[in-house]
């Protein structure tokens, strides 16, 4: 994985899957994001790390096009996302939502829809927005259950859920959508600590099997072990970026020192 | 007293044609303020001040006027726009004018309190449209509201008998021209009382089937 | 429309104001009656009271106001329109009362009604001294939007000949042959009227907290 990594930095052959450059967003006066630049080749992961209010979930509602950032611009697969070639006319809701629906989204809160089963959950979007066929996408759905562990949650509604099932659902939910991209912001932060382990499994076995993950989170653990390549924000910008050896072991800049010293301590 | 119930008994068919209209109103008029108070709560919920200010006007009129009141300015007011209808028309135009400002009402406070995460995440996800409002927004918002539009239905239920007034031959109606007939009208209102206790009680159990697939999702 | 179809429809929104105000003095004592009688689960009386709701809730005010006008006659009850106005207003809002009384009592702190016993308080006392000074405020917001909804269907009474303010409308519109002027100004008034009891609930609510879920 580290090798196609590499490869992909220093030839890009083929165009990243997430390419971010000079992402600008204020909000009423506050800068939220100060140019920032990311990119993200296939099979990587990529973790996003950074004190909070540093624009790390902003940074994540642009790349869908939930919020729509002041300048710069996101490709996916060197598409443009939210304006049409060109990059005068914006685009449509349609438009959007056929980029969109090549993401899945991993939130904080879950965001489950509370009125549908786990199943149902699972193949909303691929028969409502993908249209493809309800029984196919039913048995991968059944599938990926399996997968995270709670085949048995099938026809359950996510109220019953613990924190750490409804979020393996949500992971499950977004894989269902086949996306070229992952996106996570803090999968596990709104969970009980004894929950964490289950859902960190999860996704290390989604990066393991080679899926193109951008994820902020605050599990250094996580990011030391799985990711490809760290990028730390601090006031809406990338201070620094690199290997997860280097970042955690010998941090260039003295904002990453002062961070890690703050989230490694322990 | 039994030998007025057995009159009544042999009234039944005109009791009927009143209970038939009583609940083709009631569900002829709900629905069609629902549909229509769907589409009110959207100039509610805007963040135009222009079309708020007018949608919320209209809503709170509505709430200070009472029925019988309204029904009589449709009845007498829309012959003045050039609009002639029978009584019965008249009669469901003001139930739908009426109830539109409460079913507007009724979904805007369930969707300024839906939780706007799980309408962003279907967005993500690649919702939009009359796809995102008909698989994601109105089906938490008629799960929220069924205990709320349950009530409003037995409110028109017995608002349907103000329309006796304007000689809408509907279950009060019936009940009053039977007892004027045969001069029976302590079985003739207990009986049209009895069928709309009957008639409300069906609305409750329709609304508590739905109270029990809401509440297992939350 | 003349000063005088102005006056009689003044008139005429002084009767809907009295009636209603007496259908709320007799309804409001009747319905925490009833509330009591289901709270304290009184043998008999309590599933009486809980019928009387439920009955009474969904029964049109037109209907229950002809039953009372026509009917009680024939049993040998003489009443007059006017009574049988006061009457049905009343027994229909009691009923709404009950819930919202009902309400209050059931959310009504267990430990103060224990600390009440250990003092050797009896249960009427406990309920006069401790109870309900808490409860009429709590219940005023909901029992103050059920007076707003009471004045809304007081124009049932109409329908038996009492000369509320829809029925002074209509005979003005009778003799001009114009009907819609006199109802146009009675709505006005109708309007004011209800605001005032709405800016009351709103003044209730600021005072005592907000209406609770009953009614
Ligand atoms: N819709 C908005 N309107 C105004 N300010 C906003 C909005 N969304 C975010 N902000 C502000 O932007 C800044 C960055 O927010 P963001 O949520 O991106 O931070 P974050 O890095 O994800 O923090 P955390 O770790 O707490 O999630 C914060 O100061 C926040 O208050
Ligand atoms: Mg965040």
């Amino acid at each position: 994985m580290t090798d196609t990594a590499s490869e992909s930095r220093d030839a890009p052959v083929l165009a990243p899957v997430l390419e971010i450059s000079g992402l600008t967003k204020t909000f009423d006066d506050k800068v939220v994001l100060d140019g920032v630049s990311l990119t993200v080749a296939r099979g990587q992961t990529v973790c996003l790390l950074g004190p909070s209010g540093s624009g790390k979930s902003t940074l994540l509602r642009c790349v869908n096009w939930l919020e729509k950032p002041d300048q710069g611009t996101v490709l996916l697969c060197g598409e443009r996302i939210g304006m049409r070639p060109g990059g005068v006319v914006p685009m449509g809701n349609a438009e959007l939502a056929k980029l969109r629906m090549r993401m899945g989204t991993v939130f904080q809160h879950f965001n489950l829809w509370p009125h549908l089963t786990v199943l149902q959950n699972i193949i909303e979007a691929p028969v409502h927005v993908q249209k493809r066929r309800r029984e196919e996408v039913i048995a991968e759905a059944e599938a990926l259950l399996e997968n995270v562990g709670l085949a048995d949650k099938r026809d359950a509604f996510p109220s019953r859920l613990s924190g750490g099932q409804k979020q393996r659902v949500g992971i499950a939910r977004a894989l269902a959508m086949k996306p070229e991209l992952l996106l996570f912001d803090e999968p596990t932060s709104a969970l009980d600590p004894e929950l964490v382990g289950e859902v960190v499994a999860v996704m290390k076995s989604l990066s393991q099997a080679g899926s193109t993950m951008l994820v902020v989170t605050h599990e250094m653990g996580f990011a030391r072990e799985t990711a490809d390549k760290v990028v730390l924000m601090d006031g809406g910008r990338v201070v620094e970026e690199g290997g997860p050896e280097e970042f955690f072991g010998n941090p260039r800049t003295e904002r990453a020192r002062q961070f890690l010293q703050r989230y490694v301590s322990a | 007293m039994i030998r007025d119930f057995s009159l009544i008994w042999q009234s039944a068919d005109r009791l009927l044609d009143g209970l038939i209209n009583t609940v083709l109103l009631s569900l002829v008029g709900a629905v069609l303020a629902l549909a229509l108070g769907a589409l009110l709560a959207i100039p509610l919920m805007a963040s135009n001040p222009v079309l708020r200010l007018v949608s919320r006007g209209f809503v709170d009129l509505m709430r200070c006027v009472p029925f019988l009141m309204l029904t009589y300015l449709v009845y007498y007011g829309l012959p003045r726009l050039g609009l002639r209808f029978d009584n019965w028309t008249a009669g469901l135009v003001a139930i739908v004018v009426y109830n539109t400002a409460y079913m507007a009402e009724i979904i805007r406070g369930i969707w300024s309190r839906l939780e706007r995460e799980t309408i962003e995440a279907a967005v993500a996800f690649g919702f939009h449209g009359w796809r995102l409002v008909s698989r994601i927004i109105l089906p938490q918002i008629v799960l929220a509201a069924g205990p709320m539009i349950g009530n409003q239905l037995i409110q028109i239920i017995k608002d349907t008998a103000f329309l006796t007034i304007i000689a809408v031959p509907e279950l009060t109606h019936a009940a009053n021209s039977i007892q004027a007939q045969y001069f029976i009208p302590f079985a003739t209102f207990i009986t049209a009382v009895l069928l709309y206790w009957a008639l409300c009680m069906l609305v409750e159990v329709g609304v508590y089937a739905v109270e029990r697939i809401a509440e297992k999702r939350r | 429309m003349t000063l005088n179809a102005f006056l009689s429809l003044l008139n005429g929104a002084g009767v809907t104001i009295s009636v209603s105000l007496a259908g709320i003095a007799l309804g409001v004592p009747f319905g925490l009656a009833l509330a009591l009688l289901r709270w304290q689960r009184v043998p008999l009386l309590a599933p009486l009271a809980t019928v009387y709701v439920s009955l009474l809730r969904s029964t049109p005010a037109v209907t229950l106001c002809l039953l009372i006008f026509f009917a009680l006659p024939v049993i040998g009850i003489e009443i007059d329109a006017l009574s049988a106005a006061v009457a049905t207003l009343a027994l229909n809002t009691a009923a709404f009362n009950c819930e919202i009384w009902r309400s209050g009592l059931m959310n009504f702190s267990r430990d103060q009604i224990e600390a009440a016993r250990t003092f050797g308080m009896s249960g009427p006392l406990t309920f006069r001294r401790i109870i309900f000074p808490q409860l009429w405020r709590t219940c005023l917001p909901s029992l103050v939007n059920e007076m707003t909804l009471l004045i809304k269907s007081s124009t049932a009474i109409a329908v038996i000949g009492v000369a509320e303010i829809t029925r002074a409308a209509i005979r003005i519109g009778a003799q001009t042959y114009d009907p819609l002027p006199p109802m146009l100004v009675a709505t006005g008034i109708y309007i004011v009227l209800v605001l005032v009891f709405v800016g009351l609930q709103r003044f209730t609510e600021r005072v005592y907290g907000h209406a609770g879920g009953a009614a």
